[in-house]
């Protein structure tokens, strides 16, 4: 661009109210109409696909576990089939770790990060489109192979050699490998964005110590997802490779071997718990500040202990592997870490309960479920310190001990925090309350019944009940438990149910949400509900860890920016002291079509090895498309 | 120019450094070295990991000694704004945290003989 049509660009220190909000909106605003919709790279637009796909995906999930929860009620039941069992659980497991847990973490840090850092966009938006597509593609191809009888059977964490071709020689491993390969591309892509958003795109002010503790704990979150993940990536397809081409990577008997497997998934399994519990631990830190009405009791010890953990859950993977022959002092210092990043933990919760001690507490919706987060967490910890050592995890390895201990840490850590983040969120993200009546009643059925349903789980694993068995005989007197186990099951279902009629309820008759309606502290408060598409008007400049609740009423901004085109604020790491201005992706159809290039790409790579060849080119002329010059102006500099 | 800006950036971040990394190259290190100490000397892991439980207390010791040249007091600031502090603070704390991560491990080197299967 020259120097004097950059002289002549309007900027928005030359407009004034109602004028700059419409024109902004008209230049960040979503096209209409379907070719619109498939278009957009509005980190809000595809941040609400996001979640509202993973919660779909949570409720059939959820649905598997019933199944099986009515195959165990009692002893004999012929309910379900071994085989079905046998796909239900690895579809149940496999949904709620790739296509639940991680994805709805990674959705409100699309919607929320870029509000939060007082941004326009996330970085990467057609990157962020293309990331969604990936992950609703890998999603429906799981679940119609298992609407075809081809859904995986062979766990979530498909050990070999059952997975391998000569003890499964069915497409099922291959639907799952290939799913995994999906998945694992849309939260890298995603992870990339949050990172440099967080550490490019913060408002002019926000320096390090000032980065709200949602969006610290989903910068580390990314990161343990950049390292972790490429592991899981290297063993689907080094899976996909010695089942379709007869390498020999997990092969005993031509020098691979099996526990390379078990190395190359745990080490991307284990972060995978804190990938998805990191998320849960800084939405409990934005709620509990706001309804505890003062900010969380050490900041810098939270963000220790989130990067602690971070680097800890990297050197625990072994603990899954106790009881597969490895020397002793290996295990031993794999428990030392193990039982370390209990240390981590800790910090964070003392400073939650130091908060709400010090604070007045608002016992609201969302802070009973971190209420309820704190107590099933902290059991689930309990466990969890139990299992990291050898002896006892030697005893209740692959027993229902451990599936209590991994429910307890997974749904207490995430799950509820999570639920307790949609009634935090709701009324920003859709402009309207959930009901206060409904959500107590929510809250204390998923309470209720979740411990109803997992606590007998501990007792049925040291009684010897074996995980992933699809009956058991009368006289192994299990049979009470587990119908116990059932019935919370379904108080916990019923849960969600209730959230989903919330949900509907709230958004046809829902009271109106106001900008700000829990007076909280931070950027996503200081917007309208919903946020314009252009998220703020003008850039907010942070003089405050809290910056609301400094002085709401006079938000200092920035001006200058462009009113013409799309365009961003691009400021320093530490200080972020404004650097450049940086043109910001208009809509574009390139991230779909080269999602479908990819899934077919992807999807024919399990049938033939000739799918790597014809598969490329249509890849390459998407991307081709994706990155032509299109004489916009973004393009021009 | 402030006595701050004047200490070079990398020191700060010593701790949030050292610390991880000492703890990572002992995990790794001591379970590679259990088959050769077995056969050797059982004491090459508890060497290793006694030296790199000092790398990571050095690093906390060098992010403390920037602190100390920094604005301390801005640690307990909520307002912010003191970055290069702040990561120092964090680097005491790293260093200090992964050094216990290592001592737990040394102990554990200590009471596990290596030659054990």
């Amino acid at each position: 661009m020259t120097v004097a049509a950059e002289e002549r660009e309007l900027r928005d220190d030359e407009l004034n109210g109602l004028e700059l909000s419409a024109r902004l909106r008209s230049i960040w605003q979503t096209p209409s109409g379907l070719l619109g919709a498939l278009t957009s790279v509005d980190h809000k637009v595809v941040g609400r696909r996001y979640i509202v796909t993973a919660f779909a995906f949570l409720l059939l999930g959820g649905l598997l576990a019933i199944l099986m929860r009515i195959q165990l009620a009692g002893p004999e039941k012929t309910f379900l089939s071994a085989d079905k069992y046998n796909q239900i659980f690895t579809m149940h497991g496999s949904t709620m770790m790739f296509l639940f847990a991680v994805p709805v973490m990674e959705a409100f840090a699309v919607y929320l990060v870029p509000l939060m850092v007082g941004t326009r966009n996330i970085a990467f938006p057609r990157l962020n489109a293309f990331s969604y597509w990936m992950f609703l593609f890998g999603g429906c191809f799981l679940w119609i192979s298992f609407a075809l009888n081809v859904g995986p059977d062979v766990g979530w964490f498909a050990y070999v050699p059952l997975s391998s071709l000569q003890y499964t020689p069915t497409k099922r491993p291959d639907v799952w490998a290939q799913m995994i390969t999906f998945t694992e591309v849309a939260a890298l892509a995603v992870a990339v964005e949050i990172v440099v958003t967080v550490f490019k795109l913060r408002a002019p002010g926000m320096t390090l110590d000032r980065i709200p503790l949602f969006v610290w704990a989903m910068l580390v979150t990314s990161f343990l997802v950049m390292f972790a993940m490429p592991s899981i990536m290297v063993a689907s397809t080094s899976l996909i490779l010695d089942r379709l081409v007869n390498t020999r990577f997990y092969d005993s008997s031509s020098g691979g071997h099996p526990l390379l497997w078990q190395h190359l998934f745990w080490f991307f399994g284990h972060p995978e718990v804190y990938i998805i519990f990191i998320p849960g631990t800084g939405m409990v830190s934005a709620i509990l500040a706001t309804f505890a009405r003062r900010p969380v009791i050490g900041y810098p010890v939270v963000i220790l202990s989130l990067i602690a953990t971070g680097f800890l859950s990297f050197g625990l993977w072994v603990h899954h592997m106790f009881v597969t022959g490895l020397p002793q002092l290996g295990a031993g210092l794999f428990t030392a870490s193990s039982m370390l990043i209990a240390v981590p933990s800790g910090l964070q919760i003392f400073c939650w309960l130091a908060t709400l001690w010090d604070g007045r507490p608002v016992y609201r919706t969302p802070l009973l479920f971190v209420i309820g987060f704190i107590v099933i967490f902290v059991l689930g910890g309990l466990s969890g310190v139990m299992v990291a050592s050898v002896p006892i995890d030697t005893q209740v390895h692959d027993t229902y001990f451990v599936v209590a201990h991994f429910h307890y840490v997974l749904i207490g850590g995430a799950v509820f925090p999570l639920i307790g983040a949609v009634y935090y969120w709701f009324p920003k993200i859709t402009g309207r309350m959930l009901s206060e009546r409904l959500g107590r009643w929510n809250f204390w059925l998923a309470f209720v019944g979740f411990n109803v349903a997992f606590f007998p789980m501990h007792i049925l694993g040291l009684i010897g009940m074996p995980r992933r068995v699809y009956t058991y005989t009368a006289d192994m007197d299990w049979a009470h438990l587990n119908l116990l186990s059932s019935g919370g099951a379904v108080i916990f279902a019923l849960s969600f149910v209730l959230l989903l009629v919330n949900v509907i309820m709230s958004l046809r008759s829902g009271t109106l949400a106001g900008d700000n309606p829990w007076n909280a502290s931070t950027l996503e408060w200081a917007t309208s509900s919903p946020p314009p598409p252009q998220n703020f008007d003008r850039i907010p400049v942070v003089k405050h860890r809290d910056p609301l609740w400094l002085d709401n009423a006079s938000l200092p901004v920035v001006a200058g920016l462009s009113v013409e085109r799309r365009e961003m604020l691009v400021t320093s790491l530490a200080e972020a002291e404004p650097q450049i201005r940086e043109a910001s992706p208009e809509p574009s159809i390139w991230p779909l079509l080269t999602a479908i290039a990819t899934s077919v790409f992807f999807i024919g790579s399990i049938f033939t090895p000739w799918a790597v060849l014809w598969g490329t080119p249509p890849m390459a002329v998407t991307l081709i498309g994706w990155f032509w010059p299109s004489g916009s102006k973004e393009d021009e500099e | 120019m402030t006595a701050a800006e004047r200490h070079p950036k990398l020191l700060y971040w010593a701790g949030v450094a050292l610390g991880p990394l000492a703890w990572g190259i002992n995990l790794q290190g001591v379970y590679a070295l259990a088959h050769f100490s077995c056969e050797t000397t059982k004491l090459s892991g508890t060497i290793m990991s006694a030296v790199l439980a000092l790398v990571a207390l050095a690093g906390a010791a060098i992010s403390a000694r920037a602190v100390r040249r920094g604005a301390g007091p801005e640690w307990t600031d909520p307002q912010g704004g003191g970055p290069r502090t702040f990561m120092a603070w964090l680097g005491v704390g790293s260093g200090l945290l992964f050094a216990l991560a290592i001592g737990n491990q040394l102990a554990a080197s200590l009471m596990i003989s290596p030659c054990l299967r």
